[in-house]
């Protein structure tokens, strides 16, 4: 399958809820401070529309978004070019991105633990209406790749996987897991640790 | 078939998709570094595709400057440009007109190759940001398929023909101008006599004279529709404009024709253009766009030389043949016309209604503005507003210049159920064409010439208003706030009630953004005045300028005076003071707030300086200078105000020439008054060796002065008194720049030695 556009969002749980714009000196300062491992180019800040991608914090290979598409803020990362690997590594990865970026909001000290996610529900999505339309081929096509992947993070548990029907948007299925897991164990299962 | 190409290949017009190709073919060249970065960079925005800020592969992160690097490192798609660097690529939309599918294909595109975001520009296009060099084939065959390009949506070449976007349903129109601003168009996209301008062409078609909705006056060319009896038959022509525009300096477009019957629209039209090519600047950007060239041969000698073109361009049958179908150009509305039956008791809902609903000129009918946050709208609305277009208008959508979207034909009975649908989807703010619908520029977000974050100031005008918008006076309501990231004017701050454009200040060794202040513009009558600059104020302190200005003109307006009336009868002095009072930056140590921009937390500086002792001395005698410029030009437009156009121009022109001595003095203590030896020291110091270059500008700001200083056949009336207070405007602020750089370069050269390690003493 030739896709690489593909992408991950984690909810965030139930709790307080920081304005958007509080978001932008966090990611300003992680480009300063180069904590993430990919070239950061810049901020945007669409915090201004309605379920939108909020506040992006730009890189080279994909796009960091607090992101409220769906009327539901999430944390989602997704890829602009193509990386190594096959499909399912590829989705390892994105994944693993997201929930550094997750592991490291929640532990944000200007967020004081306001900043949560949950371990137990996430989104996966693919920019490629070429490659991958909303179809349940596709869902057939990708299902090893997302299969992989959640063995990975809920090794054992069953995960609900279901397909967002609507043929005009992306392909997107939304996962519910066994359990919640902590982001932080989530991102420590996915990188083998 | 796994390619757009493919896919779509029988969906695409042939000529369409064979361009995209070629220009497929030139990135895969340029790639093996067989086209040169200039000819690639024009190629490039020929087809929309334009740089976007940090795109040099360097940037600013609040502390340092640092460099971006880029995979393909040496690759570049311009000069100075990194072949990786996200760009922006701007989509022309004819007239404003889109249909619910083509909502669709550009809500997928901006999904899949840029930030999820649909952008509306001040020029009804479409703008979509970070988007990679190489995506741009396929997102153009995508929109190709739709039936749209983005062939010169950028370059030196015919841009967006814009149109009132209720043309057609419009109570006061003379007649429905849509087909012709669509055969205007049709008719030059490509055409060989527009390829080879010296600057950009943006022409604008109006329904009528009195409504702002064309902007004609600001166009490069213009058209308002009129009709005449012509042989005891009632014809259909335009009243032709040509040489306006905003950019640094706005100029009125001066009647070319007052009359142009429609048959000879597309003719004039190429006439102009070949007199344009022909005589038009091409080597000195700053002077290249058409205004400059009707102003320098006034427009009688501009209309000879173009009605003397006219009379040999060879035949197309073109001209006419679009006429034919005019009448066939008509909306057609998806369901029957119906009044409301009652205006509904949500009182949400009557809000909306009376700010975002016009009732069109037929029975039953009304065009419905759905206002979009700073012209932002997420692929995800920009779907579902395509799905209710489907189910209430059909194809009749257009974008608007105040970054909107126009839903036509709606039944009026349909209007509560429209409310609800895009309650649904975040697209029900009232508020469209108020103070509250803050237009802005893209700014320091992604333009490469920003200055100052206009969206930023925009985004917080917009939350503050809205906060108390239900209980502000309607004359309040009525104003209109336009922000403008540069002195480029792209939010067309100049028509504005309440106008901004981005510059910076030193204090203290640091830059603070700042905004200039334009107030009094008018909106109306297409454009019909501008306004007029009163001073500079802090980013932070423009949300209290708003609220001291209307308070004052609430206080002290007479019965029924509008905001500009008010601007223009009132002591410009008196005006000043309310900005000189807002304009005081604290020291940095005491409140940092000011050294940041809105929404843009990283400190304002391009490099880390400190206040450097050793320009101590420089500093105090040019900011001297630079005040007395500053004076002087208020004073100049206080002289215009007055009616006194000569002595305005002569202090603009002093005023200028204090800013240049004020740099002289800097290395040359003993300069003098006497105009020619400043000019003379300025241009040897400071033009020939590139200390006042701007960076993207050049010496466009110096030109200024030159050639003041060198007309000695000066005319001073009021259109060359205005342009010279704009210049002088300009002047002063590219000295301030001037200076600025003076500074961060003497601070750079005083920080260096401190981390080299001392020389070895000589044996
Ligand atoms: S006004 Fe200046 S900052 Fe704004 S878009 Fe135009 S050039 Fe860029």
């Amino acid at each position: 399958m030739n896709l690489h556009r593909l992408g991950v969002k984690f909810f965030a749980g139930d709790g307080a809820t920081i304005a958007l714009p509080e978001f932008l000196p966090v990611f300003h300062r992680w480009i300063q401070q180069s904590v993430l491992d990919e070239l950061l180019l810049d901020v945007a800040d669409y915090s201004h529309v309605h379920a939108g991608p909020g506040v992006l914090l730009v890189a080279h290979e994909g796009n960091y978004s607090v992101d409220e598409t769906g009327n539901r803020r999430g944390l989602a990362y997704y890829a602009k070019h193509p990386q190594s690997g096959d499909v399912a590594a590829m989705l390892l990865a994105i994944c693993a991105k997201t929930l550094r970026a997750c592991h490291l909001l929640e532990r944000e000290p200007t967020f004081a633990g306001k900043v949560k996610f949950s371990g137990d529900q996430l989104q996966i999505f693919a920019n490629d209406r070429l490659n991958a339309p909303n179809t349940e081929a596709t869902a057939t096509a990708l299902r090893p790749a997302i299969d992989g992947l959640l063995a990975k993070l809920y090794p054992g548990g069953k995960c609900e996987v279901v397909r967002v029907p609507d043929a005009k948007e992306r392909f997107t299925v939304n996962v519910k897991a066994p359990a919640d897991v902590p982001v932080g164990e989530l991102l420590k299962r996915i990188r083998g640790e | 078939m796994n390619t757009w190409k493919q896919v779509l290949s029988d969906r695409m017009p042939a000529a369409w998709a064979e361009e995209i190709d070629v220009f497929e073919t030139q990135i895969a060249l340029k790639k093996q570094g067989k086209v040169d970065d200039k000819l690639f960079a024009e190629t490039r925005l020929r087809r929309g595709i334009y740089g976007q800020r940090y795109d040099n592969g360097q940037r600013h992160d609040g502390k340092a400057q640092r460099t971006l690097t880029f995979p393909s490192a040496g690759l570049l798609k311009g000069t100075d440009t990194r072949w990786d660097a996200p760009g922006m690529q701007r989509i022309k939309l004819p007239w404003g007109g889109m249909t619910p599918e083509q909502m669709d294909a550009l809500a997928d595109v901006a999904e899949e190759y840029s930030d999820a975001i649909c952008h509306v520009t001040t020029r009804q296009d479409i703008q979509l940001h970070f988007v990679h060099i190489e995506d741009t084939p396929d997102l153009m065959r995508r929109l190709a398929a739709v039936g749209i390009t983005t062939r010169e949506a950028c370059g030196n070449s015919v841009r967006n023909v814009t149109a009132c976007p209720i043309a057609g349903v419009c109570r006061d129109q003379t007649f429905d101008i849509t087909p012709y601003a669509d055969a205007c168009f049709r008719f030059l996209l490509g055409h060989p006599d527009v390829q080879d301008f010296g600057r950009k062409f943006k022409i604008a078609f109006s329904g009528c004279r009195e409504n702002a909705c064309g902007l004609v006056t600001m166009h490069d060319m213009g058209f308002i529709a009129a009709i005449r009896e012509i042989d005891g038959a009632m014809k259909r022509g335009f009243e032709v404009r040509v040489g306006g525009g905003l950019g640094a300096v706005p100029y009125e477009a001066k009647v070319l024709e007052e009359f142009v019957p429609e048959e000879e629209i597309l003719p004039l039209t190429q006439a102009v253009s070949r007199v344009y090519a022909r005589l038009g600047e091409k080597r000195n950007r700053a002077r290249a766009r058409i205004k400059f060239l009707v102003d320098r041969l006034g427009i009688e000698e501009f209309r000879r030389l173009v009605r003397e073109e006219r009379k040999v361009i060879p035949h197309d049958d073109r001209w006419t043949d679009y006429i034919q179908d005019v009448p066939r150009f008509v909306d057609e509305p998806l369901k029957a016309g119906k009044a409301a039956a009652s205006a509904g008791a949500d009182p949400a809902y009557q809000a909306w209604r009376s700010t975002n609903v016009y009732r069109q000129r037929q029975e039953g009918y009304a065009a419905v503005t759905v206002t979009l946050p700073l012209g932002d709208i997420t692929c995800w609305q920009m779907r579902e507003l395509a799905e209710i277009a489907r189910r209430y208008v059909g194809d009749n959508v257009r974008t608007t210049v105040e970054q909107n979207i126009l839903l036509r034909w709606m039944a009026e009975a349909d209007l509560p159920a429209l409310f609800a649908e895009l309650l649904r989807i975040g697209l029900a703010e009232p508020g469209a064409g108020t103070v509250v619908d803050v237009t802005a520029c893209p700014g320091t977000d992604t333009c490469k010439l920003g200055i100052a974050s206009s969206r930023g100031l925009a985004g917080e005008l917009r939350q503050r208003l809205a906060a108390r918008f239900a209980t502000m006076d309607q004359s309040v309501k009525d104003l209109r706030i336009k922000v403008s990231g540069c002195f480029n004017s792209c939010s067309q701050h100049h028509l504005a009630d309440l106008g901004f454009y981005g510059v910076s200040r030193k204090t203290g060794g640091r830059t603070v953004p700042h905004f200039r202040v334009v107030l009094g513009g008018q909106w109306q009558n297409n454009a019909g005045s501008y306004g007029i600059a009163i001073g500079v104020v802090p980013s932070k302190r423009v949300p209290d300028l708003v609220d001291e200005l209307t308070a004052k003109y609430l206080a002290e307006r007479n019965k029924g005076e509008s905001f500009r009336t008010f601007i223009e009868r009132s002591d410009k002095k008196e005006l000043k003071a309310v900005l000189d009072k807002l304009a005081v930056v604290p020291p940095y140590e005491l409140d940092r707030s000011y050294y940041s921009d809105w929404r843009d937390p990283r400190e304002f500086t391009l490099d880390d300086i400190g206040t450097g002792e050793c320009a101590g001395e420089v500093v105090s005698m040019i900011d001297f200078d630079l005040q007395a410029a500053e004076r002087q030009y208020f004073e100049a437009q206080l002289h215009f105000n007055d009616g006194d156009f000569r002595k305005a121009d002569e202090t603009a022109y002093r005023a200028m020439l204090q800013a240049a001595k004020g740099l002289v003095r800097t290395q040359f203590q003993d300069i003098g008054d006497q105009p020619d030896r400043i000019v003379a020291e300025f241009r040897g110091r400071f033009v020939e060796t590139g200390l006042f270059r701007d960076k993207y500008a050049g010496t466009k700001f110096a030109e200024y002065l030159f050639h003041r200083h060198e007309d000695r056949q000066r005319r001073f009336d009021r259109d060359h008194a205005r342009h010279l207070l704009e210049e002088s405007q300009l002047f002063i602020e590219a000295a301030h720049a001037c200076h600025a750089g003076m500074l961060e370069r003497a601070a750079a050269a005083k920080a260096k030695p401190a981390r080299e390690p001392a020389a070895p003493a000589p044996a």
